[in-house]
């Protein structure tokens, strides 16, 4: 269960103590693709939720998505449109939209904990 | 199958911390520019070559003393230290100095007096900013009105009279004192006065500054009072 977390600090630590930078100019597609790795991780949290998780699905759609934000980012600036907006606009929506669903689940799971306590105690 | 999708979500978790992480970085760094051009680096050079050399000065100095010590072993080894004490009060102020020097005298200004204006104390912030220019210009030891500006010298306002080191300046016209380390300096520091906005400041407030041509011989008195240090303390020996 802490795997995941352990995951996140080591990746987190490992960031800061190489100093890795990157130049100016692709800031926006980093940032792009945080949102979409983050949107893609709440997707299969929400997946395993509802128990309809696909390692293959899960997988592909992490690279898969931070690849079409970075790519229309990248389109965006070549044709002075903001593209990236629209990859912003999109993976922000989605993400919230997630987190309320695994909140609503987590939700009825409690309560249905809570409620099975009280006739079987 | 429970426990691979662990894994991958590690993996997941682990990347987007490392972008974060990146992001973090990229943002935060490019925090200081040299902007500094050419010029303004060879007067920082300057400015560290002289304290370079200013403290070569006080090594050369200190060896000098350690060598005496070494050489007069027991003989006359109080009498070493006596100096060393002796050049340690002069240094603090607490010795007569008699040296070249310049004089400035604060007189009342008679044509302001005999129109009528009321004269008011002398203000301590006119006499600090005096006294903080006297340093700059190299120097070395001052006496306002008898009272020999040391390192913990307070010029301040209290109960309405000016003093300095809580003793009241007394009326006017009075004298301050001013060595330096050389007639040369002395001269300058004239020069570099008489130029100074001095002269119109004190005269804002209804008081002639007379600067005297330098002198060779000035004398300038001791710090007559105790000093008081509240924070240093003895070190124990090998400490």
């Amino acid at each position: 269960m802490w795997l995941p977390f352990l995951g996140l600090l080591l990746g987190i630590a490992f960031g800061l103590l190489t100093n890795i930078q990157i130049p100016t100019v692709y800031e926006n597609y980093l940032s792009i693709a945080v949102l979409a790795a983050l949107d893609t991780l709440f997707g299969g949290i929400r997946a395993q939720l509802q128990q309809v998780y696909d390692d293959k699905v899960f997988m592909s759609g992490f690279f898969f998505n931070i690849m079409l934000a970075a790519g229309l980012a990248f389109l965006g600036v070549h044709l002075g449109v903001d593209l990236y907006l629209a990859a912003i606009f999109a993976f922000g929506v989605r993400l919230f939209q997630n987190i309320a669903i695994i909140r609503r689940i987590l939700l009825t799971k409690w309560d249905e904990k809570r409620h099975k306590k009280k006739i079987y105690p | 199958m429970k426990r691979n999708m662990y894994t991958r979500i590690t993996i997941v978790l682990f990347i987007i911390g490392l972008m974060m992480a990146v992001q973090y970085n990229t943002i935060r760094k490019p925090a200081e520019r040299d902007t500094r051009d050419i010029w303004a680096i060879r007067e920082e050079l300057s400015e560290e070559k002289k304290q370079h050399s200013a403290l070569l000065a006080e090594i050369r100095s200190l060896d000098d003393v350690v060598n005496r010590y070494e050489q007069s072993e027991e003989t006359n080894m109080q009498a070493v230290l006596n100096e060393t004490v002796e050049s340690l009060k002069q240094q603090a102020g607490l010795t007569d100095v008699t040296g070249p020097g310049v004089i400035l005298r604060i007189e009342l200004a008679p044509e302001l007096v005999a129109m009528g204006y009321e004269i008011e104390e002398i203000s301590p912030d006119l006499l600090i900013q005096l006294t903080n220019s006297l340093f700059k210009y190299s120097a070395t030891n001052v006496a306002i009105d008898g009272n020999r500006i040391v390192h913990t010298t307070a010029i301040r306002d209290i109960n309405g009279e000016t003093t300095v080191n809580s003793v009241p300046l007394s009326s006017p016209p009075f004298e301050i004192h001013v060595g330096t380390n050389s007639y040369k300096d002395a001269k300058k520091m004239y020069n570099s006065l008489q130029a100074s906005t001095f002269i119109d400041s004190f005269y804002l407030d209804n008081y002639n500054l007379i600067i005297e041509e330098p002198t060779y011989e000035l004398t300038i008195p001791a710090f007559e009072n105790s000093l008081t240090n509240d924070y240093l303390t003895e070190a124990k020996k090998g400490e």
